[in-house]
């Protein structure tokens, strides 16, 4: 007997939409704006509805919608996503701020001083693959096996994506405190 | 059997610091950036920095909730499609 409408809206319920925030939050960074991002919970949450059969009971139900919300978005919203200025990942070679910050503060106290908005200001800046693995990784604290399912390519590859981001990230937030004032630049040798 | 480990390089212990601070290495290679990270004082200093970076990254409030508004259009419209199909039935 195939279950009822009601079973299954009872197990998509309690199993689905409790990972409805963690859901609009990766939303909210992959589209950018908020009325695209409920759009797009929206829709993710009624196709994970649609295809609930597809959903194996027992596994990772939080990476199953967020592959969902992650394809949506790029089947449908990428496109529509406004195009900033984005950080050019490939110039981050130089592992980690901390030679330049070393002598003046050690302890990465400056950080502390950036408003949320600006860390996330700097997030969205971030290129498509990698703001995906660092929004997954250090929003949402996913494992890099999770991410890796998520967007469907190799750990390594996840964890090479979150080292470009991550210190593409900092060295944004770095450029910023500096500017602010929070920091004093060293001067290079 | 007690697993022989290696010596890494800084350059290594670089490349495996987030992993290892995310807890994603298994235990062996994590031994060796531990041993590294003790007997390499820069190294030592530059985990303490990505350490705090990664914490300040957890620390800030994302934390953005769903909006109600959204979440009850979304059970609406779960009750409107079970109705669609039993009417098709």
């Amino acid at each position: 007997m195939a279950p009822q409408p009601d079973d299954k809206r009872r197990a998509f319920e309690e199993e689905a939409l409790p990972h409805l925030d963690s859901v609009y939050r990766v939303a909210l960074r992959l589209a950018g704006d908020e009325t695209q991002a409920e759009d797009l919970v929206q829709e993710t949450m009624l196709k994970a509805y649609r295809s609930w059969h597809q959903y194996r009971p027992g596994t990772n139900v939080r990476a199953w919608l967020l592959t969902i919300v992650r394809h949506t978005f790029i089947n449908e919203y990428r496109k529509r996503r406004r195009a900033g200025t984005e950080i050019d990942v490939s110039q981050v070679e130089a592992f980690t701020v901390f030679p330049e910050v070393q002598e003046v503060d050690p302890e990465g106290r400056f950080f502390d001083q950036i408003v949320d908005d600006e860390v996330l200001r700097a997030i969205d800046a971030l290129p498509d693959e990698f703001r995906e693995a660092l929004i997954l990784s250090d929003v949402e604290g996913l494992a890099y096996a999770e991410i890796a399912q998520v967007t469907e390519v190799p750990v390594g590859t996840v964890k090479s994506r979150l080292f470009r981001a991550r210190q593409a990230l900092q060295r944004e937030l770095y450029d910023y405190a500096v500017e602010m004032g929070y920091i004093k630049k060293q001067p290079h040798d | 059997m007690t697993e022989k480990h290696r010596d890494i390089d800084c350059r290594e212990a670089a490349d495996q610091l987030y992993a290892y601070l995310d807890g994603e290495l298994t235990p062996a290679r994590a031994e060796e950036v531990r041993r590294h990270l003790e007997k390499c004082a820069p190294c030592l200093a530059v985990s303490g920095f990505e350490k705090a970076y990664l914490r300040f990254l957890e620390a800030r409030n994302f934390g953005r909730e769903a909006p109600q508004s959204l979440r009850k259009r979304i059970l609406d419209q779960l009750l409107f499609l079970d109705e669609g199909r039993s009417d098709t039935a």
